[in-house]
């Protein structure tokens, strides 16, 4: 028979890998599911994949371990090391993260975020600016970051006045706009989803806005026009139609 | 119900994308721990304390480790007979200075990649400089705890001199404590010092290779698991600020110059969360507060935070410390506030 001792040394071992085999299989869970587009800029979704594989990989090899150490009787290896938690209390945290995120579907951001972080068209100071600029002949192909970041260099909204549009987003109703404005919104995403920005356009409508509810994706085709709008005088969209579409795969822009 | 989501959205979004690279650095660390030996390293460090503190902050460049895991480096490295320059400069720049932190502070803010240059460039400074001031102490013993001091030298109540005549062997062991004031004076690694060196060296370096790969596995574990919680706390109170505290509130301490600096040095210290994976916490921060306090955040808290003072009492006493800490904080804060004056 095992000493006490020993049974919760060998408990710790179970847990330790039972943590790490959790997160592997999380990691890939989110990049299977698709939900990875929510959480991560699509350039580094590869890093979380390998992660998971390596993950699973050195759970798996210490599961043999484990398995093995709790068939025999040999002592357990004893490695000295400094500890900043309690002894399990490391792996239980991440086993409980890892358990609970695998019944968790992480949503992309929507309108209540976008208006905790203040939706403008233009980048402000503190944001990170983007380098890449892509200038398009065909104003109708600009997507509704395009349209920001040209106006973010060219601020004058005269100077887009007539020109067609056609941008994709989701619906906040704002305040500060009148009945029949909607803001057409996206978020834009650097590295993962603690540092998306939205940025938006409003949107002038034939009809009120309760027509098209807060958060539903639409794309928008229309004209640019100039007015002053919630007291500045700013780039809205006179829409010609609105159509419904699904959430993108990758709700973010980058 | 929304607000929740957004919490654990940005939670696992922080954990999702730091890791990989906490599994690197996690993996780095092991292999540094299995494979190398730090002697031969020392015994090529030159003499100048400027130089030493230098090569000392650069080291971080072979040992990519957090800064979990370079205290038992630097121990072992003031043990084996590393000047306090560069044991004090791998200390503080290690954790900061290495291409796994280079990579993943470039991942997260590659739109704008002056910090990232000044996150190694201010790292580099701060570690020299508190690096050159250690050294000034000819005998650093009286601020190392008491069983790192008696690992060092067995040379107590002689003078060094006399020891060296006495042992020429031991050179190794007495350069931590007073060689840099006498230049000219010859830092010896071989013969009988490796000897005593063997009882405080890296223990894992004698075992054949199958046993250190099993090791290796065991260490990623025992970090993994230790970083991971940290990780997860740290994550977990990034995100609830992030949606909690009014962005009003937020705006107006992250827009000041010098509260920016101060409330991210705080955080910092608090959070201590690892170098490899701070500057995705930082970035949650980048919309709201000024360059200079992320990078205040960036530079100060791999060098001391509240995770590590107890790593680092397993080293230094108490005072050690507190100096380590005051003039790591001064330089942080004077170099990240003209950041913000000057530069962004």
């Amino acid at each position: 028979m095992p000493s006490p001792r020993s049974t919760s040394a060998l408990r710790l071992l179970w847990l330790d890998v039972l943590a790490i085999l959790a997160w592997g299989v999380l990691l890939l869970r989110f990049w299977l599911t698709g939900r990875i587009n929510v959480l991560l800029h699509p350039d580094y979704v590869w890093l979380a994949i390998a992660a998971g594989i390596a993950l699973v990989g050195l759970g798996g090899v210490k599961l043999m371990d484990v398995v093995q150490l709790t068939r025999s009787r040999q002592p357990l290896p004893q490695v000295l090391h400094i500890n900043f938690f309690p002894p399990g209390w490391g792996s239980a945290l991440m086993l409980a993260v890892a358990i609970f995120g695998l019944q968790f579907t992480p949503r992309a951001f929507a309108s209540q975020v976008a208006l905790e972080r203040g939706v403008t068209d233009t980048l402000t100071m503190t944001r990170s600016q983007p380098q890449s600029f892509r200038a398009n002949v065909r104003t109708e192909d600009k997507s509704l970051v395009d349209w920001v970041r040209t106006l973010n260099v060219y601020p004058e909204p005269d100077a887009y006045t007539g020109q067609a549009a056609k941008i994709e987003g989701f619906a906040i109703h704002t305040a500060k706009l009148p009945d029949n404005y909607l803001t057409l919104a996206r978020f834009v995403i650097t590295c993962c989803a603690a540092d998306t920005y939205p940025v938006g356009l409003p949107i002038k409508l034939a009809t009120s806005r309760t027509v098209y509810p807060q958060d539903q994706w639409f794309r928008v085709e229309g004209t640019m026009i100039t007015e002053t709008v919630g007291g500045m005088r700013q780039l809205v969209v006179q829409s010609k139609s609105l159509t419904k579409i699904s959430e993108p795969k990758n709700p973010y822009d980058s | 119900m929304v607000q929740w989501n957004s919490v654990l959205t940005l939670f696992f979004s922080l954990l999702v994308e730091a890791m990989p690279f906490l599994l690197l650095g996690v993996l780095f660390s092991s292999v540094l721990l299995m494979f190398v030996d730090e002697r031969r390293l020392i015994a090529a460090v030159p003499k100048n304390a400027l130089l030493a503190a230098l090569l000392g902050s650069s080291i971080g460049f072979l040992f990519p480790v957090c800064e979990c895991g370079n205290v038992p480096v630097a121990r072992r490295l003031l043990v084996q007979g590393a000047s306090p320059a560069m044991a004090i400069g791998y200390l503080l720049a290690a954790p900061t200075v290495n291409p796994i932190v280079f990579w993943a502070t470039w991942t997260a803010f590659r739109d704008q990649p002056e910090l990232v240059f000044l996150r190694v460039g201010f790292s580099l400074l701060i570690a020299v400089i508190v690096g050159c001031v250690f050294s000034t102490q000819a005998d650093l013993r009286p601020l190392l705890q008491p069983a790192v001091a008696r690992a060092m030298p067995a040379i107590r109540g002689q003078t060094p001199t006399q020891n060296r005549a006495d042992n020429p062997g031991a050179d190794l062991l007495q350069s931590g404590t007073f060689m840099l004031g006498k230049a000219g004076a010859p830092l010896r690694l071989d013969g009988g010092g490796m000897q005593a060196a063997a009882l405080v060296s890296n223990p894992m370096l004698a075992k054949p290779l199958p046993e250190k790969l099993r090791l290796m596995l065991d260490n990623m574990m025992q970090e993994l698991r230790e970083l991971g919680g940290i990780l997860i706390l740290g994550a977990a109170i990034a995100s609830v600020l992030q949606v909690a505290i009014p962005r009003e509130a937020v705006l107006s301490l992250g827009q000041g110059q010098i509260t920016s600096i101060l409330a991210m040095m705080v955080l910092a210290w608090v959070v201590s969360i690892c170098s490899t994976v701070d500057s995705f916490f930082a970035l949650s921060f980048a919309s709201t507060f000024t360059s200079g306090s992320l990078l205040a955040f960036l530079v100060f808290g791999p060098m001391i935070d509240l995770k590590n003072i107890a790593l680092l009492l397993s080293v230094f006493k108490g005072r050690a410390i507190a100096y380590i800490f005051i003039l790591a904080a001064q330089l942080t804060f004077v170099l990240t506030l003209l950041v913000n004056l000057y530069v962004s």
